[in-house]
């Protein structure tokens, strides 16, 4: 943890050890110092960060683009001929490798590119040993919003947002839940008055009674058990955080409109799911999540590793075919350019949104990949990344940066860290540690 | 009912116990350090059903459970709380508590007394210290006590209104980690400090959420306050009682359910353009009747255990008797049918469930159904593939039609074949049943070979296969490892082996009877001592 440089637990396992203290609110002024007037000064727009992954992997022999550099230097590849509407918006890095240990099929290579850290392998029973990136940096960022991150995913089943090893943040997987989840009730717009609710004082009081009990037990247990308590406690603080910025005014955000709830379950059409109208409707919601400052942090987990399902006009499930489809495998490409026309609606979402001078997507960092990229064979070198949006001019776009000494991908998660605004010695762990940046791919 | 056999062997335990002198005829146990058990989202749920009675709606969404060692149950004692799982128990206690205390019938029930102004302390007390006992499984400490009636106090003031008041109390109650977590953590054995044990609250909580998967009720938590848990003869006696009661079923079935990962069947997925029986109706009906032969063969019979894997008797409901192509027994529902005497179908191994579960989306699979019969049924663990292994297996071609073709590679390759051969030949016994679970004699038009040796042993049909699989040596130790997995929320560590043999041991001795296997554990050393706690320990920072 010290390695990582995160000492957020550290500091809570500090207030926790003492006796009889009681942990209150900080003051709250310090997290709406930024609300309001501030946003128009362009230079203090909320730097967002995204995630688009998806499940077993691409085809690497159609994966890389032509050329390398900015602009026309370089040519999307077949497989991302459906982001070329996006192609000025994204950065593409290829022949880089994920370095953590193979262990797993699939899901090592989910732990090596979102946490820079191996699986955590238990019996038959796999974790991420350390925070997926989006949680990193929702620990620096999130705490300012309402959500400190928001995960979801037309097919993502458990997802892969780990807030530590055997803490998953369940996704939504319903547009309509998402929607009244963001935009239901505690939900305002700007210009809303603040809510007057004698209730959220109310709940507050008893998060802090839950609390007291937190602490009180953990002093009864173990140092397994005591670690558990510590994120059950974050989960408690963080819920007080979002009662408290209830009663605030809303942030005045000029793209700031609330969406009308999706029409709908979306439900399976001849036993096939409706992957694609459910993320876009969630994608739509996730932008102006963005927009109304709902949070900094949105993953998107369309769908999961090693996952089997039936995309419209293919004739198997896609993990089976993964390993099932001989040649150079045409029925995979074709849902990998599916998968990717999803990623292209989702810039699209966040691009049409208008911020400042610019656009919402200007003032994000999308990290898009997979878990593998020959499925067939798990392999984690030519590790696919697409990342999309400038985060604030710190990123090149329209551009291809290939490696030729199959660098670690960790590079890429420190550089979004730092891209972020966040001061970080180094990422990762074992073989997939690195201190240094991708500098390449940096304005 | 529960079978005059297991009460008489009960009785004649019980006197040996006791005139034994507590366990000693049980072996030592070295058990690790307990942990906290998260409620799973079915006995959040269970729980709350009895505290608050059946017309309560139950929230729907609670943070998910994950599996360890397979076990939801095993899960719960290493998952923590994420952030949304915080949120979802918060929006779940004020859904419950505004249900609650609008309702008069549900809040006469818990609430003991009639205020006398919209703050009476005196009556949130009563409040606090009644329904805090039952929900947190042991007395609520005048701290806590004084700091739940406080919350009443200054809500019911807020809002006007004293029940209102009373159901943030109540919230607070339902939000705590006192509720949603089981704290199992022991104490100094008073007859031996050497040793420490559960206390008697503690007990109430694993019998309960062992054998009914729920809260304990009165009578359990009435036995643990008059110190009867911690003694042979009131574990007997409760266990006994709670055995003979309809909830058992559920309990045991929620035990069965996960020791074959039967709640992955809610997310059945088969490709319906090669399966046309598909539907979404198929995975729920399969489990059902998976639980229904258990549940008949542990509690209706109280048979031996290995049935299970022989009998041609199963519960369909029309779903499944067209899968099964046997008339179905009731127009609705399920019922009992015998199914034919010459098919090769037989047992939990030809069901549904267990054959559709482990197969692809589009096609069976010998590795899979193979993998399953070793790590389950035996415990005996496979390595998993190297992660970079190719793990495709050749198209099917003139030359090699069937899946037996297909896997030559797995058995003949030496890299594949070192684990291949464990597995393979077992699961291609299978080949008879699609991967939905049909009969079938042909794959690719040509004529199925589903013989094979399983350990020495040569099959010719599936039910020689099942009959070999029931009578497997390993059987017994593996359904009694489960049994301990699920009953202790951990696999059993080294120093537990002892204790988990001796078990087993038992369990051969009363015929394979699920139910004494069960009162056996409950009494041993291996159910009821845990290690001490080290408090003073620290989360690493690594």
């Amino acid at each position: 943890m010290n390695r990582r440089g995160l000492d957020r637990r550290m500091l809570l396992r500090g207030l926790l050890a003492g006796t009889a203290i009681s942990i209150g609110l900080p003051p709250l002024e310090a997290f709406f110092n930024t609300s309001g007037t501030a946003y128009a000064d362009g230079s203090q727009l909320p730097r967002r960060f995204g995630i688009f992954y998806w499940g077993n992997g691409v085809v690497p022999s159609h994966w890389v683009p032509t050329g390398e550099g900015t602009g026309s230097d370089w040519q999307l590849s077949s497989l991302m001929e459906p982001l070329t509407a996006v192609k000025e918006d994204i950065c593409v890095v290829t022949g880089m490798e994920v370095k953590v240990p193979n262990t797993a099929p699939h899901l090592s290579g989910a732990a090596g590119i979102l946490s820079g850290s191996p699986l955590l392998v238990v019996g038959e029973d796999e974790t991420f040993s350390a925070p997926s990136i989006d949680q990193v940096i929702a620990q620096q960022v999130g705490g300012e919003t309402r959500f400190r991150s928001l995960e979801f995913g037309a097919a993502a089943r458990s997802g892969l947002s780990f807030n530590g090893p055997n803490n998953k943040n369940p996704p939504e997987i319903s547009p309509i839940l998402l929607f009244e989840r963001i935009f239901g009730e505690g939900f305002r717009a700007p210009g809303d008055e603040s809510i007057v609710d004698p209730t959220l004082a109310l709940r507050r009081s008893v998060l802090d009674s839950v609390m007291d009990d937190a602490s009180a037990l953990r002093t009864r247990v173990g140092a397994t058990d005591k670690a558990r308590l510590d994120q059950h406690f974050d989960g408690i603080r963080e819920l007080e955080l979002r009662l408290a910025r209830m009663e605030e005014d809303p942030p005045d955000l000029a793209a700031c409109l609330a969406p009308e709830p999706p029409d709908g379950d979306y439900p399976d059409i001849d036993g096939r799911p409706q992957i694609s109208a459910k993320n876009r409707a969630m994608c739509d919601l996730m932008a102006m999540a963005m927009a109304c400052d709902q949070t900094r942090v949105a993953s998107n987990f369309i769908t999961y590793p090693v996952n089997n399902e039936l995309f419209p006009g293919i004739s198997a499930g896609h993990h089976n075919l993964t390993h099932d489809e001989v040649g150079d495998q045409p029925e995979v490409r074709e849902i990998v350019r599916m998968i990717l026309g999803e990623y292209a609606y989702m810039i699209e979402a966040m691009r049409s949104i208008n911020e400042g001078d610019g656009n919402l997507l200007d003032n994000s960092i999308v990290l898009g990949t997979t878990d593998v990229s020959l499925g067939r064979v798990h392999d984690l070198t030519e590790f696919p990344i697409i990342l999309a949006g400038g985060g604030c001019g710190a990123i090149k776009t329209d551009f291809h940066y290939r490696s030729t000494t199959a660098e670690n991908t960790t590079k890429v998660l420190l550089t979004l860290i730092r891209s972020m605004g966040i001061n970080m010695t180094g990422f990762g762990d074992d073989d997939a540690y690195t201190e240094d940046s991708l500098g390449e791919i940096l304005v | 009912m529960t079978s005059l056999r297991s009460t008489t062997i009960l009785f004649a335990l019980a006197a040996c116990l006791g005139s034994c002198n507590g366990t000693s005829e049980y072996p030592e146990v070295e058990p690790p350090e307990p942990t906290l058990r998260r409620l799973t989202q079915a006995q959040y749920a269970n729980t709350v059903a009895d505290l608050l009675g059946p017309t309560v709606v139950l929230p729907t969404r609670l943070e998910p459970d994950s599996a360890a060692d397979g076990y939801l149950t095993v899960g719960a004692a290493v998952t923590t709380i994420s952030p949304r799982g915080a949120e979802l128990y918060e929006d779940a206690a004020y859904s419950l508590a505004s249900q609650a205390m609008a309702d008069t019938a549900v809040r006469d029930a818990i609430v003991p007394c009639a205020p006398s102004a919209t703050v009476d302390a005196d009556c949130a007390g009563q409040f606090v210290e009644s329904f805090g006992y039952k929900a947190w499984r042991r007395h609520v400490t005048d701290d806590e006590a004084e700091r739940l009636v406080a919350i009443a106090g200054t809500s019911a003031t807020a809002l006007d209104d004293f029940h209102e008041g009373l159901g943030f109390a109540m919230a607070a109650i339902l939000q705590s980690p006192n509720f949603l977590f089981r704290a199992e953590l022991g104490e100094p054995d008073p007859g031996d400090p050497g040793r420490t044990r559960f206390t008697d609250y503690e007990m109430a909580s694993r019998l309960s959420y062992f054998l009914w998967n729920t809260t304990p009720d009165d009578t359990l938590l009435a036995a643990a306050e008059a110190g009867e848990l911690t003694t042979i003869e009131g574990l007997t006696e409760h266990a006994e009682r709670m055995l003979a009661d309809p909830l058992a079923r559920r309990g045991l079935r929620e035990f069965y359910k996960e020791q074959l990962f039967l709640y992955k069947l809610d997310e059945l997925s088969k490709d319906p353009l090669v399966y046309t029986h598909m539907s979404e109706d198929i995975g729920p009906a399969a489990q059902e009747e998976t639980l229904r032969l258990f549940e008949r063969i542990v509690f209706d019979d109280n048979a031996d255990y290995r049935t299970i894997f022989t009998t041609r008797q199963t519960s369909i409901d029309r779903t499944l008797a067209a899968i099964y192509n046997v008339p179905a027994p009731e127009r609705e529902g399920f019922g009992l049918t015998e199914l034919p005497g010459d098919g090769e179908r037989v047992g939990v191994l030809g069901q549904v469930s267990v054959l559709a579960l482990h197969s692809h989306a589009v096609s069976s699979s010998a590795t899979l159904r193979g993998i399953f019969v070793r790590e389950t049924l035996l415990c005996q663990p496979i390595p998993l593939p190297p992660s970079n292994a190719n793990t495709a297996i050749p198209e099917a071609t003139g030359e090699t039609p069937t899946l037996r073709d297909r896997v030559h590679q797995h058995l003949t390759d030496p890299g594949c074949a070192s684990c291949h051969d464990l597995t393979d030949h077992i699961g291609l016994g299978f080949e008879h049943f699609d991967g939905i679970g049909r009969y079938r004699t042909t794959d690719n038009d040509y004529p199925i070979d589903a013989t094979g040796e399983f350990d020495g042993r040569p099959w010719q049909t599936f039910p020689e296969l099942a009959e070999q699989i029931a009578t497997h040596p390993d059987v017994p130790y593996c359904f009694t490892n489960h049994m301990f997995r699920y009953a202790n929320g951990h696999s059993p560590e080294l120093g537990e082996m002892d204790g988990v043999r001796d078990l087993e041991a038992r369990f051969v001795k009363s015929k394979h009877s699920v139910t004494s296997l069960v009162l056996d554990l409950i009494v041993s050393p291996a159910y009821r001592q845990t290690a001490p706690v080290d408090t003073a320990a620290e989360p690493s920072n690594e």
